[in-house]
C-alpha cells in the first residue's frame, strides 16, 4: 500500500467520519437527556434525504437550499413523533422502573412504519442528485478533497460546538441539561419536562435534517439505508461515549477512518462487516464509550 | 390455572389446525397456513429464550440460516438426508450460540439488542459475498436450490403437495410448545423466572445466571435453526436475505411481543393474527404496494408495547378464565374492639 493511496483513504475517512459524528449527535443527544434509544434515528436521516431529493427533483432546488425545509420538517417530526408515540411510554414508566427495551421496540414501530412507508411511496430503486459540486474537488498537497465532504465535515464540527454552546447557555438549554439530570427535580422546579422531551427529539432530529441535505449531493438514496445509518449512528455513539457531544464527533471519525482504511485492503461490503465487529467488540470491552464515565 | 387457560384456548386451536386442510384443500389456502404454522413455530422458539430470560434479540434469523444452510450442503454435498441435516444444522446453531451469548448476555438491554444485530448482519453480509468457503460452494447471495429427487420420499423430505409439508411444521409447533411447558415447569424455567425478576438476588441464592441464560439460547437456537431447515425444505431454496435477513428477526419478535412473551401460546396467536393479516395485505393490493404489511407490523407493535405490553393473550386470559370471586369482609377498629 502506497503512502498516497492510504493518506487519501484516511483524509476521505475523516470528512465522512466527521459527518456520521453529526448524524450520531442528535442519537447521543436523545439518549442522553431520556435515556431512549432512537431505533428509528436513520430512518428520519433516510427521510430527510428523500426529502432534499424531492425538492430537487420536482422544483430544482439546490440541496443546500432545501436546508431550509427539511430541518423545520425533521423537528416537526421529531416533535409530533415523540409527543404522539413515545410520550404515553414515558407517562407510564413514571411509576414503574425505566425499561429501556420498550422504549427500543416502540421505536422499531416507528422505523418500520417510516422504512416500509418510504418504500411504498418511492419504491426499491437507488436515487442520486447530482449537483453543481458532486464532483468538484480541491487540492491539498497533491491530494484531492471532494467539496460536498469537507462541507459536511466542517457543518458537523460547527454544529457541535453550536449545540454544546447552545446547551450550555441558553434558558431551554439549562432545562435541557436539568431534565436529563433529574427529570423529577426538574420538574418541581417548574420546567415543563414533556415539552423538554418534545423539544430534545425535535432537535436531534433537525440535526438530522441538516445533514440529510449535506449528504444527499454525494450519497444515493435508497429506502434501507436507514438501517445501517441507525447502527452506525449508535455504534458512533458508542464509540464516543452515550450523551457527550465532542465524543459523538470523535466516534464518528474514529469510524470513518477504520472503515475508508479497512476498504482499502477489502472490499466494501466486507468492510462493513468489520465495522460491525468493531461495534461488537467496543460494546463489549468498554459499554460507557471511549469519553463516557460509568 | 395457566395450564387449563392454554388447553381452553389451545386446544379448539388444535382441532381446527387438524381438520383445515381436510375442509378446504385449496392448495394456497394450505400452503398459507403451513405459513402461519412456521411462523408461529419461529415465534415460539424465539419466545423460549427471549419471553423467559427477558432480552430481546434481533438476530436469530442468523441461527435459521445456520441450520438451514448446513442441512441443504448436507443434502447436496454429502446426500445426508435433511432429517439428519436438521439435526445437525439445529446443533450446530447451538453451538455457536453459547459464545455468542456468553460475550453478548454480559450487556443489558438495548445493547444486548443491538449486539445481536451486528452479530446477525455480520453473518449475512459475510454469506452474500461469499462464494466458496474451505471448498463449500456457499453461492452468496444467489442462493442454493434443493435438487429435486422426484416424487416423493420421506427421506429427502420432499413431499408432492403441500399437506404432508403441512403436518410436519404442525407436529413440531406442538413439539416446540410441549417444550416449552416442559421447560416452564422444569428447574430452568424456575431459574429463569427467578433470573428475570431479580438478577442479583437470583445470584445471591447461587443461581448462575449466564449459565441459564446460555442453556435456553442454546435451547432456543436449537428449535430457531429447525425451523429454518424446514423452511429451506419447503421452498427447496435458501438464501441469505430471506433465512437470515433481519426481517425474519423483527417477524419473530414482533409476532411474540404482540401475542404475548412467556407464554405458551402468545407466540401462536400473535403470528395467528399477524400472518394473515399480511398474507391479506399482499394478497389484495398486488406486489405493487411494497412494504404495506410491515407498516401494519410496525403500527401493531407500537400499540402493543403500549397498550397491550403482555401481549394479547392477557385480555383473552382475563376473558377465558375469570379469577375466582372472593369475599372479603371488612373489619373496622370498632368491631374488633367489641368482638
Amino acid at each position: 500500500m502506497d503512502p498516497l493511496t492510504l493518506s487519501f483513504a484516511v483524509i476521505n475517512g475523516l470528512l465522512l467520519g466527521g459527518i456520521y459524528g453529526g448524524v450520531a449527535l442528535g442519537l447521543s443527544l436523545i439518549f442522553g437527556v431520556m435515556r431512549v434509544i432512537n431505533f428509528a434515528h436513520g430512518s428520519f436521516l433516510m427521510l430527510a434525504m428523500y426529502c432534499s431529493y424531492l425538492l430537487w427533483a420536482s422544483l430544482g432546488v439546490h440541496p443546500y437550499v432545501s436546508i431550509l425545509v427539511t430541518v423545520p420538517f425533521l423537528f416537526g417530526i421529531g416533535y409530533a413523533v415523540q409527543s404522539v408515540v413515545i410520550s404515553p411510554l414515558i407517562r407510564r414508566e413514571r411509576a414503574l422502573v425505566v425499561e429501556p427495551t420498550s422504549a427500543l421496540l416502540l421505536t422499531a414501530g416507528v422505523y418500520l412504519v417510516v422504512d416500509n412507508s418510504v418504500l411504498m411511496a418511492f419504491g426499491p430503486d437507488v436515487r442520486s442528485v447530482t449537483t453543481d459540486i458532486t464532483y468538484e474537488s480541491i487540492f491539498v498537497a497533491g491530494l484531492p478533497i471532494n467539496i460536498a465532504r469537507l462541507i459536511g465535515f466542517a457543518a458537523a464540527i460547527l454544529v457541535a460546538f453550536a449545540l454544546s454552546f447552545w446547551l450550555k447557555h441558553s434558558d431551554m438549554g439549562r432545562a435541557i441539561r436539568a431534565t436529563a439530570q433529574n427529570r423529577d427535580a426538574a420538574a418541581m422546579s417548574g420546567i415543563n419536562v414533556p415539552l423538554i422531551y418534545n423539544v430534545t427529539f425535535g432537535l436531534g432530529c433537525a440535526v438530522l435534517g441538516l445533514f440529510g441535505a449535506l449528504l444527499v449531493p454525494f450519497f444515493s438514496i435508497t429506502p434501507t439505508i436507514g438501517l445501517s445509518f441507525g447502527i452506525k449512528s449508535f455504534l458512533v455513539v458508542v464509540l464516543g461515549g452515550i450523551g457527550s457531544i465532542p465524543g459523538s464527533i470523535l466516534g464518528g471519525l474514529l469510524l470513518g477512518v477504520f472503515e475508508s482504511v479497512a476498504a482499502q485492503f477489502v472490499t466494501a461490503t466486507s468492510a462493513a462487516i468489520f465495522s460491525f465487529g468493531l461495534f461488537i467488540v467496543i460494546l463489549l470491552m468498554r459499554p460507557a464509550g471511549l469519553m463516557g464515565r460509568a | 390455572m395457566r395450564a387449563s387457560f392454554t388447553l381452553i384456548l389451545g386446544l379448539p386451536l388444535f382441532v381446527a389446525a387438524l381438520i383445515l386442510p381436510f375442509v378446504v384443500a385449496d392448495s394456497y389456502v394450505v400452503h398459507s397456513a403451513a405459513m402461519v404454522l412456521y411462523f408461529a413455530y419461529m415465534a415460539s422458539s424465539w419466545n423460549f429464550v427471549c419471553g423467559y430470560v427477558g432480552q430481546v434479540s434481533l438476530g436469530h434469523a442468523a441461527f435459521s440460516g445456520i441450520a438451514g444452510y448446513a442441512s441443504v450442503l448436507l443434502f447436496t454435498g454429502l446426500g445426508l438426508s435433511p432429517w439428519i441435516g436438521m439435526i445437525l444444522g439445529g446443533v450446530l446453531a447451538a453451538a455457536i450460540s453459547v459464545p455468542v451469548g456468553y460475550a453478548t448476555f454480559r450487556l443489558k438491554g438495548p445493547y444486548f439488542t443491538l449486539t445481536s444485530i451486528a452479530f446477525a448482519e455480520i453473518m449475512r453480509i459475510w454469506l452474500e459475498n461469499t462464494d466458496e468457503f474451505l471448498g463449500i460452494p456457499l453461492k452468496g447471495a444467489q442462493g442454493l436450490t434443493v435438487p429435486p429427487v422426484g416424487g416423493t420420499s420421506l427421506l429427502a423430505f420432499q413431499f408432492d403437495g403441500k399437506l404432508p409439508y403441512y403436518f410436519i411444521i404442525l407436529a413440531m409447533l406442538v413439539g416446540v410448545m410441549a417444550a416449552t411447558h416442559v421447560m416452564e415447569r422444569s428447574r430452568l424455567g424456575f431459574y429463569l423466572k427467578a433470573i428475570r425478576g431479580n438478577r442479583d438476588g437470583a445470584e445471591a441464592l447461587g443461581i448462575d445466571p449466564t449459565r441459564y441464560c446460555l442453556t435456553a439460547l442454546a435451547l432456543s437456537a436449537f428449535l430457531t435453526g429447525l425451523g429454518g431447515a424446514y423452511y429451506a425444505q419447503l421452498f427447496r431454496y435458501i438464501n441469505p436475505e430471506r433465512n437470515m435477513g433481519i426481517d425474519l428477526s423483527i417477524d419473530m419478535a414482533v409476532m411474540t411481543i404482540v401475542g404475548g412473551q412467556g407464554t405458551i401460546l402468545g407466540p401462536t396467536l400473535g403470528a395467528l393474527v399477524l400472518h394473515p393479516v399480511g398474507e391479506m395485505v399482499r394478497a389484495t393490493l398486488g406486489g405493487h404496494v411494497l412494504g404495506l404489511h410491515l407498516i401494519i407490523y410496525g403500527v401493531v407493535l407500537m400499540l402493543a408495547v403500549l397498550y397491550f405490553p403482555k401481549g394479547i393473550i392477557a385480555p383473552l386470559q382475563r376473558w377465558l378464565t375469570p379469577a375466582p370471586k372472593t369475599t372479603v369482609t371488612v373489619v373496622t377498629p370498632k368491631e374488633v374492639e367489641g368482638r
